[in-house]
């Protein structure tokens, strides 16, 4: 399973959208933590939050997480204001995990 | 009203009739039904807890900073320093909290506005949100600030003029609530920058001969080759390296960049189109002369409460032309100074002169 992670919008928006994406790949992770990985995938598939930020944000960052899996690809799209928790906790997750 | 004495037992009726300006309508409610029936308050608990609790929520623009603690869900965050409180160990708890002591003092002494809605309203900050988070934002009610993740940004209350930005977006929406896509949003994106520039000028005392005109100078690591995420002074300079390559912002009309209307676009280019009002208050400023928060920070705090949602940059510039003429004089130095600021970036100035008298 691979995982990407981009970002748009935010009070640097023209510089965040060149940046590359942070990947992820449960082939190059450590058992335990490819097991993590695909549990805070689950629970941020089946709670993503809102889409969108909250119509009274500005500098809000809008997250696109697309998870590949053989051949299935799922994209997953919340924003800062929005967001679950579990959506939260993958974020995080993906943020500690790639550099 | 003859029951002042009654009232004063209980609450001012200055502050209660500014309660009624409260945005909780609980609040609002209770402060009518003191000022109409006073008598039959005695004994009313619930409503005198409602008043207490708003006058604790009131006061001038009272500081709190919570601490996230890398967290995404802000109400888990603990409160680290509020109004009053020395300083703490954690600096970004300080410098927020520092920050928006300077912003709001900005507001009051030069403009007389009290807080963000210029009713004193509360200033709530979180910091160490998320993880290696590369932004602060503006949700609608409170600031908030990432780390940056190390790489690219550093902390971002490192920044005077972030914090007045992001303060500055509270300002707009408690004032013209400019739709925040396409024209109106770029223009609300640069009232920012203006607010952010202007707080950063009065707090250094610098002229606008001697400021840099940068936003965001501070939110890069040592190892970043670029001066800011913008420049006022010259919009499309502020970055240009391998990485993400060069600063996109126009300066002028001629190159207005069109972008979708959507998150990825940017929202019609908020953060890209900026550029073209942010050169032209930085002309303004250098064309009068002295320091950006007197006159030309007037004119255009003055455009800002006379503009609407949809006020785009044409209507923009012309109600800063207007506005000039009203603060200084039709046909004043500083009039001038608007007019052709705002030809220097593509937009010549609309309202008829029988409106204004001579131009
Ligand atoms: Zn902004």
């Amino acid at each position: 399973m691979r995982v990407s992670l981009t970002t748009r919008g935010g009070l640097a928006a023209p510089i965040v959208r060149r940046l590359p994406p942070r990947v992820l790949d449960t082939d190059q992770l450590p058992d335990t933590d490819a097991r993590e990985l695909r549990r805070l995938v689950a629970a941020a598939t089946a709670d993503p939050g809102g889409a969108h930020p909250a119509p009274a944000a500005r500098d809000a960052v809008t997250y696109t997480i697309t998870i590949d899996d053989n051949s299935r690809s799922t994209t997953l799209t919340s924003a800062d204001t929005s967001m679950s928790r579990a959506f939260g906790d993958l974020l995080t997750w993906v943020e500690r995990h790639t550099s | 009203m003859t029951s002042s004495r009654r009232l004063n037992c209980i609450t001012p009726p200055f502050i209660l009739t500014r309660l009624l300006d409260s945005d909780n309508a609980d609040i609002r409610q209770a402060a009518l039904a003191t000022l109409l029936t006073t008598a039959q308050l005695r004994g009313e608990r619930r409503v005198r807890g409602l008043i207490a609790g708003a006058l604790s929520m009131q006061g001038d623009g009272r500081r709190s900073i919570y601490n996230c603690k890398h967290s995404t869900f802000l109400p888990s965050a603990k409160l680290a320093r509020s109004e009053d409180d020395g300083p703490v160990k954690d600096a970004a708890v300080n410098r927020a909290y520092e920050g928006f002591g300077t912003t709001r003092s900005f507001y009051r002494e030069v403009f007389q506005r009290d807080s963000i809605d210029g009713h004193g309203m509360r200033l709530q900050g979180y910091v160490h949100r998320g993880t290696r988070y590369n932004n602060a934002f503006w949700d609608g009610q409170e600031m908030v600030f990432g780390d940056g993740d190390g790489e690219v940004f550093t902390d971002f209350t490192g920044s005077l003029d972030v914090i007045a930005h992001e303060l500055g977006h509270g300002i707009t929406e408690h004032t013209a609530g400019l739709e925040y896509h396409n024209q109106s949003g770029a223009l609300n994106e640069s009232l920012s920058d203006v607010a952010g520039s202007m707080v950063k000028q009065w707090f250094l005392k610098q002229t606008a001969e001697q400021a840099d005109w940068l936003i965001g100078n501070d939110v890069f690591t040592p190892s970043i080759d670029a001066d800011a995420l913008r420049s006022m002074k010259a919009p499309g300079t502020a970055f240009d390296n391998k990485l993400f390559g060069k600063d996109p912002q126009p300066a002028h009309m001629d190159n207005f960049v069109k972008l979708p209307d959507t998150e990825d676009g940017d929202n019609g280019g908020v953060h890209v189109n900026s550029g073209i009002p942010n050169k032209a208050f930085y002309l303004v400023a250098t064309g009068i002369g002295g320091n950006s928060w007197e006159a030309p920070g007037h004119i255009w705090y003055e455009s800002l409460r006379a503009s609407t949602q949809t006020t785009d940059f044409q209507e923009f510039a012309d109600t800063t032309f207007t506005k000039a003429a009203e603060l200084y004089g039709a046909g004043s130095s500083q009039q001038q100074a608007v007019k052709e600021a705002w030809a220097q970036v593509g937009i010549s100035i609309t309202t008829t002169p029988t409106l204004l008298g001579r131009v």
